[in-house]
This record gives C-alpha cells, sequence and structure tokens, in this order.
C-alpha cells in the first residue's frame, strides 16, 4: 500500500488509506474504494447506493468534466500522472475546484514526484500517493519553497500583483 | 571495435572508459572487440548513476595514426568545436588529437550502437 | 525598463535555493536523472555535446550596462570568456559545470537575471520587437505587455508541464521585427480610433519539422483581457496537445490538425466558462508595469546633428556604417544604432566578455543605459544622440563590434550546431563563416542589398532556415555533413516559408551555391528590388538552374 499524504493546514500528513484502489478487471472489494472513470459510469449508481465512500479515478485523456453531476456524492476523485510529465492532471484539479466547486479530496495519483508538491498543492491537490518515497516532511517543505506567487490558483496564496496593490492601499497611494 | 562513452554529471566532461576507471582523452578508452565485455562494461556504467549521466557504446575504427569514432558527432565529442581549436580537448594537442583531426573516410551517422541497424553479415 | 521589486527578488532567489537542493538531491542519488532531467531544464541547463549548457533568459531582449557587466563576469568566472546570443534573445554559456550552475544562479540574481523556464516544456523567455520604447510606429510599448505575461507565466502551477515547449512573441508595430507569425501565440497591439488597445491574436505558427505560419484567432482582443485569453489557449493546449509524439505535440499541431476556427472555439468557450476577473491584472498593476517602461531622458535636440553629418562627409566607412547600422528613432535628434555580432570569419553571434563591457560602458554613457538583443543575434543600443553616433562607432569599431553589415548577406543567423549542439545533424557554423568571408567586400555585400541567409543545423530549426531569404538546412547524409537549400521565406511581417531548391549539397559546395543564386538576383533584379522582391516575381526556376544545370 503507498503511504497516502494528505495536505491539511498548510502541511503535508502521512496517513493510512481507508481506500482500495481498484483495477478493472478486479471484483470490488467491500469498503471504501476508488474506480475507473468507466467503471464508475456502469457501476456508479449501485455503488453509491450502498454503504460506503467511492472515489474515481480519471485517466489523464479523460475529461474530468464528466464527472460533473456526480461530485457531490464523491469522496474522492483521484487524478492521475501516467508520466510525471503529463501535466494534464493540473487542469483537472483547476476545474474541479474552480469550475466545478468541488470540496472534497483531490488525490495525484501515479508517477507523483516530490518536485512537483508545490504545483500540486497550488492546483488544488489535498492528497497524494508519492511515487518517489518521499516523506509529509519533504513535501510541506517543497511546497513552501516560495514566499510568493505570481498567479492566482485554487489554493488561498494571494497573487504578487494583489499584494502589491494590498501595500500600495496600505502606504495610502 | 567499440568504446564506451558518457558525460559527467558534475561537471558535463566528455570521459571515456577504461577497465571501471573514466578518462578524459579519447586516445586512453578501452576498445572493446567483445560485444559480450562491451555491453557489460556498459551495465556496470549505467549503475555509477551519481557520477555519469547516459553512458552509450560507440563504434571505433582504425585510422592513420591511430583509433577514431566512426561516427563525425562522436569525433566533435572527442575533439571539441571546430570554430574554437583552442576549446575543449584538442587543446591539449598531441599524436592522438592529430590522428582525430585527420580521420577521413565516410563517418556513420550516429554514435550510439542502440540506433544503428546491425548489418545482418559479420561486417563491422 | 520594468525594475525588479522585492517580491520579484524573492522568486530569483528562492528559485536558485530550490535549484541548489534539486542539485544536491540529484548527485546524491535521490532522484534519478530522468525525474532531475525537467528540473535541470527548466533552469535553463541542457547537457551538450561538450559540457552543460546555460541559456540565461533575457526577458524581451532588454539588457543595461549593470546586466551586461555581470554576464562578462559569468561568461569569464565560469565559462570560456564570451557568450552566444540566441534567436530567442537569449544568452548561452556553452562550457558549464553543474557545480558551478547553483551559483551562476545566485550571481544573476543580484541582477536580476535568471536562467528560469528557457527550456523544458512550459512558456519559454517572452520575446518583443526590439525597437520597442524607441519606433515611432508603435502604439504601445510591447514590452510592458511582455512583462505581464512573464510574470504570469512564471512558475505557473497548472502549466510546467505542457505537452511541449511554448513560445509568445509580442509585437506593436506593422513592422514584424518580433516573427510573431512563426511563434506559438504571436501578439500584435493595435490602436482604436478610441485610443482603445486590443491584440490581434496568431496561434500556432512555428518552425521547425513542420513549419506553419499562425492563423489570427482573435482579431481585436480588449487588452485588459490578455492574461485571461491566454490562459484558455493554454489550457486548450495542456489538455488536448498531443502527448504520444514529440514531433506532433506544439501548438500548431493541434491547431492545423483542429482547423484554426475550430481551434477558436474550443479556446472561446474555455475563455468564456473561465473567472477572467480572477486572471486578469488590475489596472493598479497594469499601471505600475507601464510606468516603469515610461521614456526617460530624452533631451530635446536638434533633428539635424551637425556633427554627425560632418563625420559622415569626412569618413567613407563612418558613412557606410550610417547608411547600414542606424535606424530611424522617434524622438528628433536621436538614432538606433546596431550594434553587429557577425564579424566575417567570427561566429555569428558570440561576443566576448571584452566585447559585452564595452557594450555596457556605451549604453550606460550614450544610450540611456539601455541595449537590446534582437532575434538575428545583433545587439542595439537603442537610444543614442546622433550627435554621439561618431564616438560610438568609433568605441564598436575598436572592439570589432562595428561590421557595417546589418540586414546584408554576412548579417547571417546561425545556430550553434553541431560544433556544439547535442541535437545537431550537421555544422552551421563554418558555413555561415564561409559565406561571409566570400562575401566580406563591403561595397559588393551593399550592392547585393538586404539579403537574410539563415543557417541550422538540424531540422529543429533554431537559425530559422524555414524563413531565410536563402535558408541553408545541415542534414547527415550518409554520415557526411551535407546542406538543402531553401528560397524565398520571410520572418517579417510578409512572413513566409522558404521553397527547396533542390537535392542537398555536400558543405563545399555551399558558399559556391549561394554565389550563383547572388549572381541570378543581380542579373534579373529590378530597380529597387531587393533578393527576396526578385524571387517572388521572377520565380524559382532561374535561381534552381543556376545551381542544379551543371550538377551533373
Amino acid at each position: 500500500m503507498p503511504t497516502l499524504l494528505r495536505w491539511r493546514k498548510d502541511a503535508a500528513v502521512a496517513g493510512d488509506d481507508p481506500f482500495t484502489a481498484v483495477a478493472d478487471d478486479q471484483t470490488i472489494p467491500r469498503g471504501d474504494v476508488i474506480i475507473s472513470l468507466g467503471r464508475f459510469q456502469s457501476e456508479g449508481e449501485r455503488l453509491l447506493g450502498e454503504c460506503r465512500q467511492i472515489g474515481v479515478r480519471v485517466a489523464s485523456h479523460e475529461a474530468v468534466e464528466t464527472l460533473a453531476d456526480d461530485l457531490p456524492r464523491l469522496a474522492v476523485v483521484a487524478l492521475e500522472f501516467p508520466k510525471f510529465r503529463d501535466g494534464r492532471a493540473f487542469s483537472a484539479a483547476l476545474i474541479l475546484r474552480e469550475r466545478l466547486d468541488y470540496g472534497a479530496e483531490v488525490r495525484a495519483v501515479g508517477d507523483v514526484l516530490l518536485e512537483q508538491a508545490k504545483f500540486m498543492v497550488r492546483c488544488g491537490f489535498d492528497a497524494f500517493e508519492p511515487a518517489d518515497g518521499s516523506t509529509a516532511a519533504q513535501w510541506t517543505a517543497a511546497a513552501h519553497r516560495f514566499r510568493h506567487v505570481y498567479q492566482r490558483a485554487a489554493d488561498a496564496r494571494t497573487p504578487a500583483f494583489a499584494e502589491r496593490a494590498g501595500k500600495a492601499g496600505a502606504d495610502g497611494l | 571495435m567499440k568504446a564506451l562513452t558518457a558525460n559527467r554529471l558534475i561537471d558535463g566532461e566528455v570521459v571515456f572508459w577504461n577497465a571501471g576507471a573514466w578518462v578524459e582523452r579519447f586516445a586512453g578508452a578501452e576498445l572493446f572487440e567483445d560485444d559480450a565485455a562491451a555491453e557489460s562494461a556498459e551495465a556496470r556504467a549505467k549503475a555509477q548513476v551519481t557520477l555519469l549521466v547516459e553512458p552509450y557504446l560507440i563504434d571505433v575504427e582504425a585510422v592513420d595514426g591511430g583509433v577514431a569514432p566512426v561516427s563525425y558527432r562522436e569525433r566533435v565529442r572527442a575533439l571539441g568545436p571546430s570554430n574554437k581549436p583552442d576549446h575543449g580537448k584538442q587543446a591539449r594537442g598531441g599524436e592522438d588529437i592529430e590522428a582525430l583531426m585527420h580521420a577521413h573516410g565516410a563517418a556513420r551517422s550516429t554514435g550510439r550502437l542502440s540506433l544503428i541497424r546491425r548489418p545482418t553479415a559479420s561486417s563491422g | 525598463m520594468y525594475r525588479y521589486d522585492e517580491i520579484d527578488r524573492q522568486m530569483l532567489a528562492d528559485r536558485a535555493a530550490e535549484f541548489r537542493a534539486q542539485c544536491q538531491r540529484r548527485l546524491a542519488g535521490e532522484i534519478t536523472e530522468d525525474q532531475f532531467k525537467p528540473i535541470r531544464l527548466m533552469n535553463g541547463l541542457y547537457l551538450q555535446l561538450h559540457a552543460y549548457m546555460l541559456r540565461i533568459s533575457i526577458p524581451y531582449g532588454t539588457l543595461n550596462s549593470a546586466k551586461l557587466r555581470m554576464l562578462a563576469h559569468v561568461a569569464r568566472t565560469y565559462d570560456r570568456g564570451y557568450g552566444h546570443f540566441t534567436t530567442r534573445t537569449n544568452l548561452q554559456l556553452h562550457w558549464i559545470k553543474l557545480r558551478d550552475a547553483p551559483d551562476i544562479l545566485d550571481q544573476l540574481a543580484k541582477v536580476d537575471l535568471h536562467a528560469i523556464q528557457t527550456s523544458g516544456n512550459c512558456i519559454r523567455n517572452l520575446t518583443a520587437d526590439p525597437h520597442a520604447g524607441a519606433s515611432a510606429e508603435e502604439v504601445d510599448d510591447p514590452r510592458i505587455w511582455a512583462e505581464a505575461i512573464r510574470q504570469w507565466a512564471t512558475f505557473h502551477p497548472e502549466f510546467s508541464f505542457l505537452p511541449r515547449k511554448f513560445k509568445i512573441a509580442v509585437t506593436a508595430a506593422k513592422t514584424d521585427r518580433a516573427a510573431i507569425k512563426v511563434y506559438d501565440i504571436g501578439l500584435r497591439l493595435h490602436r482604436g480610433d478610441d485610443g482603445a488597445l486590443s491584440f490581434e491574436v496568431l496561434v500556432g505558427g512555428g518552425l521547425g519539422r513542420t513549419p506553419y505560419l499562425g492563423p489570427v484567432i482573435a482579431e481585436r482582443l480588449p487588452a485588459r483581457h490578455l492574461l485571461s485569453y491566454l490562459q484558455a489557449i493554454l489550457r486548450v493546449f495542456n489538455r488536448l496537445g498531443r502527448r504520444d509524439n514529440i514531433w506532433k505535440a506544439r501548438i500548431k499541431v493541434l491547431v492545423a490538425t483542429l482547423g484554426a476556427a475550430e481551434f477558436a472555439r474550443h479556446v472561446g468557450e474555455e475563455w468564456e466558462a473561465s473567472d477572467k476577473a480572477a486572471v486578469d491584472l488590475p489596472d493598479g498593476e497594469l499601471a505600475r508595469i507601464r510606468a516603469a517602461f515610461a521614456p526617460r531622458g530624452f533631451e530635446t535636440v536638434p533633428p539635424v546633428s551637425r556633427v554627425f553629418e560632418a563625420a559622415k562627409a569626412a569618413d567613407r566607412a563612418f558613412a557606410r556604417f550610417a547608411r547600414n547600422n542606424l535606424k530611424a528613432h522617434k524622438q528628433p535628434g536621436y538614432a538606433i544604432v546596431d550594434v553587429s555580432l557577425k564579424a566575417p570569419g567570427e561566429t555569428p553571434g558570440d561576443c566576448s566578455a571584452e566585447q559585452m563591457e564595452v557594450v555596457a560602458d556605451l549604453a550606460q554613457r550614450y544610450s540611456i543605459d539601455e541595449a537590446r538583443v534582437s532575434y538575428e543575434q545583433n545587439l542595439i543600443l537603442p537610444h543614442v544622440k546622433l550627435d554621439d553616433v561618431p564616438e560610438v562607432w568609433r568605441a564598436l569599431d575598436k572592439a570589432g563590434l562595428a561590421s557595417p553589415n546589418i540586414g546584408l548577406i554576412s548579417d547571417i543567423i546561425a545556430c550553434p550546431g553541431l560544433d556544439y549542439c547535442a541535437l545537431a545533424n550537421a555544422r552551421a557554423i563554418p558555413v555561415a563563416q564561409s559565406i561571409a568571408l566570400k562575401f566580406q567586400d563591403p561595397d559588393l555585400a551593399e550592392k547585393i542589398g538586404e539579403l537574410k541567409v539563415k543557417i541550422s543545423g538540424c531540422i529543429n530549426d533554431c537559425g530559422h532556415h524555414h524563413v531565410g531569404h536563402i535558408g541553408i538546412l545541415g542534414i547527415d547524409k550518409k554520415g557526411e555533413e551535407y546542406y538543402q537549400l531553401t528560397i524565398g521565406g520571410s520572418g517579417a511581417e510578409d512572413a513566409s516559408l522558404g521553397q527547396i531548391l533542390g537535392p542537398a549539397l555536400p558543405a563545399d559546395k555551399v558558399t559556391g551555391a549561394v554565389d550563383q543564386l547572388v549572381g541570378v538576383y543581380l542579373r534579373e533584379r529590378r530597380e529597387g528590388e531587393r533578393f527576396i522582391d526578385t524571387f517572388r516575381r521572377a520565380g524559382i526556376a532561374a535561381f534552381k538552374e543556376a545551381i542544379y544545370a551543371d550538377a551533373a
């Protein structure tokens, strides 16, 4: 079972993962599960009626908007990085947070590397399954490397232009 | 005939394998007649991940005055840039550098064995 | 020019510290080379044939004396005492060691220089018209917008792992000195009758294996919506761009596959669904950036300079320099001075540390402390009083920077090629040197007139051969260096892609072939026609025949 890191109060915390990731050709076990988008489309209704938490794994080529109507009932959306260079999940995470108003867990799975911590946190990921053995402490440090940011994103950080305006306001300009 | 080359991680210098050590002059490179020995050296080199970047085997051949890489690109790596004769390994001079500079005859395109389709017959 | 504030400076410092930590992880074996490579690339560090190459960013090609002196210092301390200015207006150092890279970034940060995102599948350095702030024909200073985009693009969390690299160019003049038609996104500023600024947005231009001229997908985007619209384009690209084939991954392929109209529709939909106000810069921030570029330091001087006129009359060489290496300035009595990095026989675009310091001194003393880099691999002193031009010329001449060849046949664009670059198939520098030396006679070069020769050592086309009046592409034919010639390309507002002349030629036939093409032009040309004009009127046949008729 890979380590699961969760992002809580501006820090990464290692913890147990109540979810079982289920491949398409596996029988769905009891308890909380994460299944593929395709499988959710055929079996999701039934599973949601059962007494368990359901998560959906979205491949990098799949459109996260497909889940729009179901999001309120999903405990987790797991966005896949098939190779760390495939940056489509960053867009998917932002769409989930900013456009579709998804408030539950957005999890990074697949080829998930420490050196992308700051991008992932900014895009609204709040759970990570690192593929490189990196620790919660390392993720916390990596995500905090930059004192400022230039753009608005899904995190709460104030972009530089707003900081500057705030300062100017304070100086009575 | 083959030789094993890589770039050193720390400074990017072109280096050549010689019996488990790495040398900066092509003239000091170990020459492999035997494919198995070459591949075994390459495997050992690939394990040296904090020392090197991307070791690979290259074709070499006898030329007047010594040995030279078959590929033009690998000759440039063994010598330095042609527009700055005082930059790169060529600046060190010597007979081996002379031999490399004067190696002639059509060079095969790339030095990397894995990209070259091997001839079906036994020609090297 | 823009002055970095505390926030901008802390960005550079934090980035340099981050990279230092990442290098340590790599050296300790905690990250693999495969994982480290994109990190190293996003900090401008390539592994090339002989050593690492560091590509230092020069945002919109703008430098001042402090920056130039630091570049000279870094070149001297950590490299071989020179640098190479590229077709992307960056500076490359070809002999860098990985262990020095973190120190170099710290040094560069002292003068607000960096190597952020000069490689990797992210948004690269912003380029702009090198005559910005000096040209009478611009409707606004494009660098204001280039700086706004630069900040928005820096460490953008959504767009740091795109299908492929992404390049944006900005101009505000009709004359295109930024080659916007062959960029992933090309932006041209317009001003309406009501004074309102808007952008003409071109998407999907590019060179390389599959060259395209970018179609217009928005005619007049209100300027205040620039960033939100760019976000929409980038998001469509990030989601739909191909990731299975490196040769099909640029946005130009996506635009060509979907068609411009369909692509524009995708972008429009995404844009309308987005929260524009969250992305577009507030007026206050735009005004702050604009203020940094406000023209200052211009003196009121007569439009005609007696000193300048007298110098021309007295010295033929100076008169030739004035004819070829000066451009009109919007401020009366001023000129834009081109600094040629194309002395015949030298490596095009190379500049020694000493030369950088000469330009730094001249910029500080005579050009309101500004210098520029153009994508044609030359430097520019943008704001020189005509009165001072003779003095500037003497200093440039002494430093080998005054070849009177701007835009002429020996003002060649050439990539580093197989002498340096791991991607190359053939050398470009010796070809450039040979042609430049053949036509080094300044009378001959002026007789021929404007002729843009562009040479690339491989299909990636960093030398822009597709848009050369004469383009030369190095290929590998059975291990030998061969060169394919094209004719009739242009990277300016009259953009066109060159046509292939015939089978590739061996290296020793290239200069002779160029000579024959020139011969056809001189024979066929009519009054006022440049090489490219004669080709466009007369067609390819005569040019083809000149080279290949006796190629039996």
